[in-house]
């Protein structure tokens, strides 16, 4: 998919900073502050979420009692993701990961520490298969997408990928590390 | 005239814009922006030279070449036959016969380890650098694997060098019979001393083969003068085309060599018990060859021959310079090396930014810049890093596209931090 034209996830508006997020105060640096880049449009990729999470990680770190752990590497670029798991009968109670990568990476792996908690095995698989179909543009289809434990919630804000196939691989990187850990739990 | 007046001279006799104007896909935009093209050293763009050779070929002169006894034929095996001789000429070696064409540096690298590896025993060595490309690595590592040799890495100093000291200690016991580096990284930009490496390799009986996929691209090329053994190239980063790459040899280290691939074109005379070989460079070329391509690169070279290296690398350099100075200013950006001769590359890492995050974001601005371990992991690994981002300049880039480069890559850094 190019993106040029009519396509809303490529050209920036006219008032935007050209990364697609607008944000008055990064066009001259001299008023800029890192608070003040405003609420991404739909067709921004650096989402505000994305690149706030990606600076302050609020799942990154390890358990002290793991049940289960799986990485990801990606040999491309050196990018890197472990996540642990604990779980509380057939839920995972609590995730952590350590990520080292690009915005895009860690907040893939910190948004899905954050979607998956709570969920049980079954349910995450099912997330990780969601959050495939959206980069390849198929959200939304599945009848009950917006249920409480099926709905991508925050996850949403990586769809502007869809538009940037070579970055898919950063935003999955987390969720190859996630289904071997999956892999790892008992149910 | 100084150094510098002679430098700022050729800088203006080469005229960016009307450059330019041949190069049809730098009017093109990028998500509603120009394109500012800095990832030459990965492939160049084609200037209009090249694209009308190519298809004036298919258009009116084209036939398969050596084997038709028709006009066509003849027309088309001349045009592809008089490029050999002015790819010998644009490295100045000594014969035509000398010149082969393969798809790619890849492929001319692979036909060495093949054939001069055929000739190599078991306890005799390769040496390599730290910082070559992968296509001066694993085919390396397929011969130590295949036939038993020994390889050695050069290493480099943290400069972006390599340890010529450390090198020649790699030669002392007298065991290696070839040493195989990089003319110019793709990585750090450093111009290697090849014809001090060739000295150090042939006091030790070590012949020497020069990657010069970049080097060739920013100046002049002299085989002989370097006393290099092998030397080899690739067509696309001397915008001209895919597909079609160079390697140059010694004749009696060609002769010695078994074929690489076998096939039409390459024998002499064919029973089903045996088979001699054609004399070089046929032996070499097996099957039909990019032909469309061979004289697409023969455009590349006429057309960069008539610039001139010294204009090109007068150009370079200054953009370089300027480059250097520029990304000096850029908060937390560090530039990857400070090797003593630099070509038109720069990589850089900048303090909270992953490459693939400025890459992209360069690219949302119409920036193009490559960003990645460039094929070179282990040099990766040695300087720390999973990755880089890396900006190269060509015949066509213009100091304005360098400030882009520039004052973008300020804002991704306020952006992100
Ligand atoms: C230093 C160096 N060597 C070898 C190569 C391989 O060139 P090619 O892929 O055309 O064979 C490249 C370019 O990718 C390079 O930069």
């Amino acid at each position: 998919m190019t993106t040029s034209g009519a396509n809303s996830l490529a050209a920036p508006h006219p008032e935007a900073n050209g990364f697609g997020v607008r944000s008055a105060g990064v066009t001259s640096p001299e008023v800029h502050t890192s608070g003040n880049s405003t609420l991404a449009d739909s067709g921004a990729l650096y989402d505000r979420l994305i690149v706030e999470r990606a600076r302050t990680p609020q799942y990154a770190g390890r358990l002290e009692q793991a049940d289960a752990q799986g990485e990801g590497k990606n040999p491309l670029c050196g990018d890197k993701t472990r996540v642990e798991l604990q779980m509380m009968d057939t839920h995972i109670s609590q995730i952590r990961h350590q990520t080292r990568g690009c915005a895009i990476c860690l907040a893939a792996a910190d948004l899905m520490a954050e979607r998956v908690t709570g969920l049980t095995v079954l349910q995450a698989r099912d997330m990780s298969h969601r959050f495939s179909a959206m980069l390849v543009g198929d959200s939304g289809s599945a009848p009950d997408a917006h249920t409480e434990t099926s709905a991508l919630g925050p996850l949403e804000a990586f769809a502007p990928l869809r538009a940037h196939r070579a970055r898919h691989r950063c935003a999955e990187l987390p969720w190859v590390a996630l289904k071997e850990a999956l892999s790892h739990v008992d149910v | 005239m100084t150094e510098a007046a002679t430098r700022e001279k050729s800088r203006q006799d080469l005229d960016v814009a009307a450059i330019r104007q041949q190069f049809p896909i730098l009017s093109q935009t990028v998500h509603d922006r120009p394109l500012v093209f800095l990832d030459s050293a990965a492939s160049a763009q084609k200037p209009d030279a090249v694209i009308d050779a190519m298809t004036h070929t298919m258009r009116g002169q084209y036939a398969n070449i050596h084997r038709g006894l028709h006009w066509m034929s003849e027309r088309t095996t001349e045009a592809y036959e008089a490029v050999r001789d002015q790819v010998a000429h644009f490295l100045n070696a000594p014969s035509r016969d000398e010149i082969i064409f393969t798809r790619n540096s890849t492929e001319a690298i692979n036909l060495v380890a093949h054939s001069f590896g055929a000739l190599l025993k078991p306890g005799q060595a390769v040496v390599i650098s730290e910082m070559e490309h992968h296509a001066n690595l694993i085919p390396w590592q397929m011969l130590r694997d295949r036939a038993g040799i020994e390889l050695r890495v050069a290493p480099i100093t943290e400069a972006g060098d390599i340890d010529l000291d450390a090198l020649q200690g790699l030669l002392a016991d007298g065991k290696v019979a070839l040493v195989a580096v990089t003319h110019m990284s793709n990585v750090l930009g450093t111009v290697t001393p090849a014809k001090r490496i060739a000295e150090i390799a042939h006091a030790a009986g070590a012949q020497v083969l020069f990657d010069g996929s970049q080097f060739v691209v920013h100046r002049k090329t002299d085989v002989q003068a370097l006393g290099a053994d092998f030397y080899t190239f690739t067509g696309h980063k001397l915008y001209g085309p895919t597909g079609i790459g160079v390697l140059w040899a010694r004749k009696a280290l060609l002769e010695a060599m078994p074929p690489f691939l076998g096939g039409g074109d390459m024998i002499s005379t064919v029973t089903f018990e045996k088979s001699t070989w054609a004399n070089v460079p046929h032996k070499f070329e097996a099957g039909t060859p990019a032909i469309i391509e061979t004289i697409g690169l023969g455009a590349a070279i006429s057309w960069v021959e008539a610039i001139g290296f010294e204009a090109i690398a007068a150009h370079e350099a200054a953009l370089t310079a300027h480059a250097l100075t520029r990304l000096a200013d850029v908060p937390g950006l560090k530039v990857i090396g400070q090797p003593k001769e630099r070509g038109g590359v720069i990589s850089f890492t900048m303090d909270d930014v992953h490459p693939h995050d400025i890459a992209t974001l360069l690219d949302r601005n119409g920036v193009a810049v490559r960003a990645g371990h460039h094929c070179a992991e282990p040099l990766m690994r040695r300087l720390g890093l999973s990755a880089t981002a890396r900006a190269s300049f060509g015949v066509y880039t213009l100091p304005e596209e360098i400030d882009t480069l520039v004052d973008t890559l300020v804002r991704i850094r306020n952006f992100f931090v």
